[in-house]
Order: structure tokens, then C-alpha cells, then sequence
């Protein structure tokens, strides 16, 4: 084998771990510099593994649970857009861009706990970590802080504990989090740095009746 | 009437018994259990009119709960409210013979058109 070859084979990524048939659309690649598989989250999507990979997001406005199961070394990560669907089934978001259901926060926390149990986790096992819920752009509507009172409201009403938060505040955060170690890594952003998600978040931001029908109010 | 929520998640029920009252449903009996064993031992002792289940439960599933009160003869109708719904399991669910299959994220609308007939 020539030296080219040889060097193109010793720089070959190792396979990825297969992925749970329900997140085969998950993007996902290998790392180099992490050393390991990258899962990389869009709005509205969740991701669940066994296998020693780290999940990666960006929120505005969003907020994403880390969740593992402690004594196993599994579990995943949302990332939900507004807490509740009061909109009737009449959503005036784009079907096109973003997962429907899992958008909103008690879905997404829903599947997201069940899948981890339905892989043999326990309630009690359970590990909790919250990011995000920024308030990224100059409006009136503050979804972050809603998306942040809704997660820490619905985990204290399921019984559980969250282990660390960084929410609110007015920015951006990308994320990195590994279930097998329970290890979340947060990068602050600043708005005016970073365009990718003041669009975004323009583009998707929810119509102010989304919002009041979404509000945090849940019982 | 008597409506029994069956749902492993408190906030779940919370929510459900909310978009209740929002469909207009007020003033019922309302019962929770929290697996579909102790579902189905609610159920056999109370006979609600309605349940409402959800599908993944630890102990017993909704479906499980679902067949296991048709082989005993109970005849109470039956809907499932559930994260997930592949038409997979929207069959499974009307051959064991469930009245309806509502997927989050619900509304009351929806709530509406799949009670009210069950409901006065």
C-alpha cells in the first residue's frame, strides 16, 4: 500500500455505534477532537443513547434536558421550543423545519424519560440537567423564561431533581453532553456574535397568542 | 359521568385534567391511577364510564390494560392519549377494541370531537 493510502486509511473515522432505530434522522458524525460520536440536535429533536457519544445543540430562547441514568450510563437530550401545545392543532409553524410534537416541552420531556426507561432506566435513577431559555431577541415576549419556568415546573411536579440549570439571561448557549459520563459543557454566545441563531430564532419565534396559549400555566 | 386518567406522568394527568375542563368537560367524577395495574384494579372496583390511557406505563401498558379488561368482560369505553401514535399502533389499539387514539400535543378541540360522544 502506498504511503497515501496508508495515511488515508489511519485517518478513516471508526464506525459510528448504531443508533436507536427511532433517531436514525439524527445527524450524526465522528469527532475528532471530542474522540468520540457527535449527535447534533435541531429544534424540536430529542436523542437518546447507550453508547458513549456526546449530543450537541444550539439554544436561543429553547431549552434542552440532559437526562441520564446514573447506575447505567444511558440517556439523552431534548430540545423544545415553547412548553405546551394549546394551539388547537392549528400550529402556523412550519411543519417543514422543525419536529411537530417533540417542539413542545411535555412531549419532548415525555419521550424523552420514556425512551431512557424503555432502555431498563429507573425513575429514581435519574439525573437531571437544564440549559438554555435565553432571551435572544428584543421583543416583548420572553419565551425563554417561559420554557425555563415550564421545565423546572413539570420535573418538581414529576418528583424529580434537577442536578444543575443554567437558564435565562439574555444569551445563546451551544451545549455538549455526554450521557455515559452525565458531563454537559455550556458555551455562553452572545446574540450579536451569533447570527445563525438570532435568524432562527426571528424565523421561528411563535406568534404572541402561540405564546399566552403555551404559557406555563399548566394546571 | 366517571372518567379515570391513567398515566404514569403527574404532570400528564395535571394536563389532562386540565384540557377537560377547557373542552368543556366540567363537572365529572374524575379518577387518576398511575400504571395500568393499579388501573385495572381502580377500574374493576369503580366502573367509570370513560378511560383515558396512556400507552407506555411501567407495570402494565395502556394495551395491556386495555386487553386485560376485555378478557375479563369489562366493557368500559376506552381511549388511549399518548406521546406516540404510528398507525401500527392505532390499529392494535381499535382491533382491542378502543374507542379512539388522541396524540399529544392535544387541545381541546381535539378532546372534543373524540369525548364528546362518550360524554353528556
Amino acid at each position: 500500500m502506498t504511503q497515501a493510502g496508508l495515511k488515508a486509511l489511519s485517518a478513516a473515522p471508526p464506525d459510528l455505534p448504531p443508533a436507536l432505530p427511532q433517531f436514525a434522522h439524527i445527524r450524526r458524525t465522528w469527532d475528532a477532537d471530542l474522540g468520540r460520536p457527535l449527535a447534533k440536535l435541531l429544534p424540536g429533536e430529542y436523542y437518546v443513547t447507550s453508547h458513549d457519544e456526546v449530543i450537541f445543540t444550539v439554544l436561543g430562547s429553547c431549552v434542552s434536558a440532559c437526562v441520564r441514568e446514573r447506575k447505567l450510563g444511558i440517556g439523552g437530550m431534548n430540545h423544545f421550543m415553547l412548553p405546551l401545545d394549546r394551539s388547537g392543532g392549528t400550529s402556523a409553524w412550519s411543519e417543514n423545519q422543525f419536529s411537530s410534537a417533540t417542539r413542545y416541552g411535555n412531549v419532548a420531556m415525555e419521550r424523552l424519560i420514556n425512551d431512557i426507561l424503555n432502555l431498563g432506566g429507573r425513575r429514581e435513577n435519574l439525573e437531571f440537567k437544564v440549559v438554555g431559555g435565553g432571551k435572544v431577541l428584543d421583543t416583548s415576549m420572553d419565551v425563554g423564561a417561559l420554557n425555563a419556568a415550564f421545565v423546572r415546573d413539570y420535573l418538581r411536579t414529576e418528583g424529580f431533581t434537577i442536578t444543575v440549570e443554567d437558564l435565562g439571561e439574555s444569551f445563546a448557549r451551544k451545549v455538549y453532553y455526554s450521557p455515559l459520563t452525565g458531563k454537559a459543557r455550556v458555551k455562553r454566545l452572545t446574540a450579536t456574535l451569533n447570527r445563525t441563531i438570532f435568524e432562527r430564532e426571528k424565523q421561528s419565534a411563535p406568534t404572541k397568542a402561540q405564546v399566552e396559549s403555551g404559557s406555563v400555566e399548566l394546571f | 359521568m366517571k372518567i379515570m386518567i391513567v398515566d404514569d406522568s403527574t404532570a400528564m394527568r395535571m394536563i389532562v385534567k386540565k384540557t377537560l375542563r377547557q373542552a368543556g368537560f366540567d363537572g365529572h367524577d374524575i379518577s387518576e391511577a398511575d400504571d395500568g395495574a393499579k388501573a385495572l384494579t381502580a377500574i374493576k372496583a369503580s366502573m367509570p364510564d370513560l378511560v383515558l390511557s396512556d400507552w407506555n406505563m411501567p407495570n402494565m401498558s395502556g394495551m395491556q390494560l386495555l386487553e386485560a379488561l376485555r378478557s375479563e368482560g369489562v366493557k368500559v369505553a376506552f381511549g388511549f392519549v399518548t406521546t406516540e401514535a404510528t398507525p401500527d399502533m392505532r390499529a392494535k389499539a381499535t382491533s382491542a377494541g378502543a374507542k379512539f387514539l388522541i396524540s399529544k400535543p392535544f387541545s381541546a378541540d381535539s378532546f372534543k370531537e373524540h369525548l364528546g360522544p362518550h360524554l353528556r
